[in-house]
């Protein structure tokens, strides 16, 4: 019981010195604390940013299983058609459409056609049935916000992604001129007169970023080549059972007339895969910033060390142990270590909510907030370690450091 | 029974040349309870390096120390430490004050490190020596003479048996010197602690009733037996 008490009181001391060392201290406690946080803050920000974003691909594949597109990059394929970038490779013929359609294996296929924007917006042509039939996830179909309602498949009318509905300011009733192409050129606007109809939910998908209207809108769009009237740009499929597998012997091994981009997911991992070497970059420089930052945190101990060595041999002269001084020591880096992982993990917060509203701003894509998880953690208790490794150096040292040279003893 | 008791300590350093250097050599050196002694004896000659280990700061090459009945060279580092925190009370000539902490702070660390906790007693010590005005007061905000008040409110915030003060008027003017010696002296009396004063100041060493001369006593080359008060 007494040793107990002893040692509480032994901790209590060290902690309170720890602290006040840090105050006084307070420029090179913050430089230590805010590059500890950044190495830190910066790991883990790239780490969980590239599994969010990944995650957040995946879950905003729109609940399609392939595309079906013109011969040419499967990756691109489901770029262009399910997020909504990069060009498409080509148009398919309107019979491939339904070729595909009345297979066995294929239990939704949606066409679509590309080829205008509005103000840098994609117009994209689809048929209702989309919005009626299709779950974007599972159970949850799209919902249009009250009183709107879906595009009519023969009338010039829009149903607007709530992303754009809110970034144009478009409300019901409110009618726009398409412009061609995919980029925003104000030289080249239809004359064609498209009335919004109906805005849409928002998703958190690139679904958000986009005017839908009727696929005979892009098709015949004034200005457009009449003989593309029949051609679709691809077309969005859902899979039964292993159908997937028939169907790419079919399209992409025996066929050469158009791409059957399958399965959405591996295709997007092999999209991921294209950044392992600024993934090992950012990786490697945030070890090399831990590396910093484990070196900031001795040299700050260091520093206040030969400042204090003098206050350590009067505290042993006052009756304090060995232990109560090093303790001290391992305080001092144990506490910044601790503010540098609180830091990290608000580092992370930010830095992840930046990445998180630029993906989403750009392509749709909606990240789900960042959270203190396992991985955080185990940064936290990496820098933790870091801070102890550090210390032990200095600690070791000051354990074994004689009172004698401190004290200037020849009075 | 001696309170303290001092038997043929020797210490040496060891020279930048590589040679052993005798420091401190005392065959023999003894006081009472609750008295007061001063030693004299120029600046370099040893008379820390000996207050070190009459505190177990330092560990002798060879003699014993042995302070109301205990051996320094029997206890272990951990029993010293404690025997330091509880028993012993001691000055700097440059005060040591922790520069982080306030000057109540000060007094209340010096009880924790004796496992000890009192704000009440503290503040009382510190209005015995007139800084209660001050005690949220860090250092650097006060004046040399109060700083050393501070430090020996600090050094006998534990009610030690033994003080040991180290040049403490060295870096004061005549007239805190004057003060502090009054205040450490009397607060000694009055708690019942033995004093150890080591000074080269003539005008500080005539206050006592006991005195050394630290020439004498250290016996690098030869051998002297002192009692205080039986000289």
């Amino acid at each position: 019981m007494e040793n107990s008490k002893g040692s509480m009181a032994a901790i209590s001391v060290s902690l309170k010195l720890a602290t006040r060392a840090l105050r006084q201290n307070l420029l090179s406690t913050l430089v230590a604390v805010f590059t500890v946080s950044l190495s830190g803050g910066l790991f883990l920000g790239a780490w969980k940013t590239k599994q969010s974003v990944k995650l957040a691909f995946a879950h905003s594949a729109g609940g399609f299983d392939a595309v079906l597109g013109a011969r040419g990059s499967q990756l691109q394929l489901v770029l262009n058609a399910l997020f909504h970038l990069e060009n498409s490779p080509g148009n398919l013929d309107w019979e491939q459409y339904e070729t595909i359609r009345s297979h066995p294996g294929v239990s939704e296929a949606y066409p679509f056609a590309l080829g205008d924007n509005y103000l840098g917006y994609r117009l994209v042509g689809t048929m209702p049935e989309l919005f009626l039939n299709h779950q974007w996830k599972s159970g949850t179909n799209y919902q249009v916000r009250s009183p709107g309602r879906i595009f009519s498949e023969s009338a010039k009318e829009a149903l607007v992604g709530a992303e754009v509905a809110r970034e144009l300011g478009l409300q019901l009733g409110d009618r726009f001129h398409p412009y061609h192409g995919l980029e925003y050129n104000p030289d080249r606007k239809h004359n064609d007169i498209y009335l919004v109809v109906g805005i849409l939910e928002p998703t958190g998908t690139p679904t958000d970023q986009v005017i839908w209207i009727p696929l005979r809108g892009v098709q015949t769009m004034e200005g457009h080549d009449p003989e593309e009237a029949n051609s679709i740009s691809g077309v969005l499929l859902n899979l039964k059972g292993s159908s997937g597998l028939a169907l790419d012997v079919k399209y992409n091994k025996q066929g050469d007339r158009a791409t059957l981009a399958w399965p959405v997911p591996a295709i997007l991992s092999s999209f991921f895969n294209r950044f392992a070497w600024l993934e090992r970059s950012v990786a490697a420089l945030a070890l090399l910033m831990a590396l910093v930052g484990g070196l900031i945190i001795l040299a700050t101990l260091r520093s206040t060390m030969h400042e204090r060595r003098r206050e350590f041999a009067v505290l042993r002269c006052m009756g304090a142990s060995r232990a109560v001084v090093t303790g001290s020591i391992l305080w001092q880096s144990i506490l910044l270590s601790a503010f540098g992982a609180l830091g990290s993990w608000i580092i992370y917060f930010l830095l992840s909510m930046a990445v998180s509203s630029l993906i989403h701003l750009q392509i749709g894509v909606g990240m789900n907030l960042p959270m203190l998880d396992g991985m955080a953690l185990l940064t936290g208790g990496g820098i933790l370690m870091l801070g102890l490794v550090s210390a032990w150096f200095p600690a070791r040292k000051l354990y074994r450091s004689s009172l004698q040279e401190s004290l200037n003893p020849h009075g | 029974m001696q309170f303290l008791s001092v038997e043929n300590l020797h210490l040496s350093f060891r020279s930048p040349n590589g040679k052993s250097q005798p420091v401190v050599q005392v065959p023999a050196f003894s006081m009472e309870h609750n008295q007061q002694l001063a030693i004299k004896g120029p600046s370099g000659s040893g008379k820390t390096t000996f207050l070190h280990m009459l505190a177990g700061v330092l560990t002798p090459d060879s003699g014993q120390v042995r302070i109301d009945g205990q051996s320094l060279g029997a206890m272990n580092e951990s029993d010293r430490d404690q025997l330091r925190s509880g028993m012993i009370g001691y000055i700097f000539q440059s005060f040591n004050l922790l520069n982080g902490f306030s000057c109540i702070e000060n007094l209340l660390l010096a009880m924790s490190l004796n496992g000890a906790s009192n704000l009440d007693r503290a503040r009382s010590l510190l209005d015995k020596v007139g800084l209660i005005d001050r005690e949220d007061h860090l250092p650097g905000q006060l004046s040399i003479g109060q700083q050393q008040r501070v430090a020996i409110a600090r050094a006998l915030i534990n009610r030690p048996k033994l003080v040991l003060a180290d040049e403490p008027t060295g870096n004061l003017d005549p007239t805190n010197t004057d003060r502090s010696l009054e205040l450490l002296r009397s607060l000694c009396k009055e708690w019942g602690s033995a004093l150890i004063l080591v000074s080269h100041d003539p005008r500080v060493i005539g206050k006592f009733e006991h005195q050394v001369d630290w020439e004498e006593l250290n016996q690098i080359n030869g051998s002297k037996e002192v009692e205080v008060g039986k000289q």
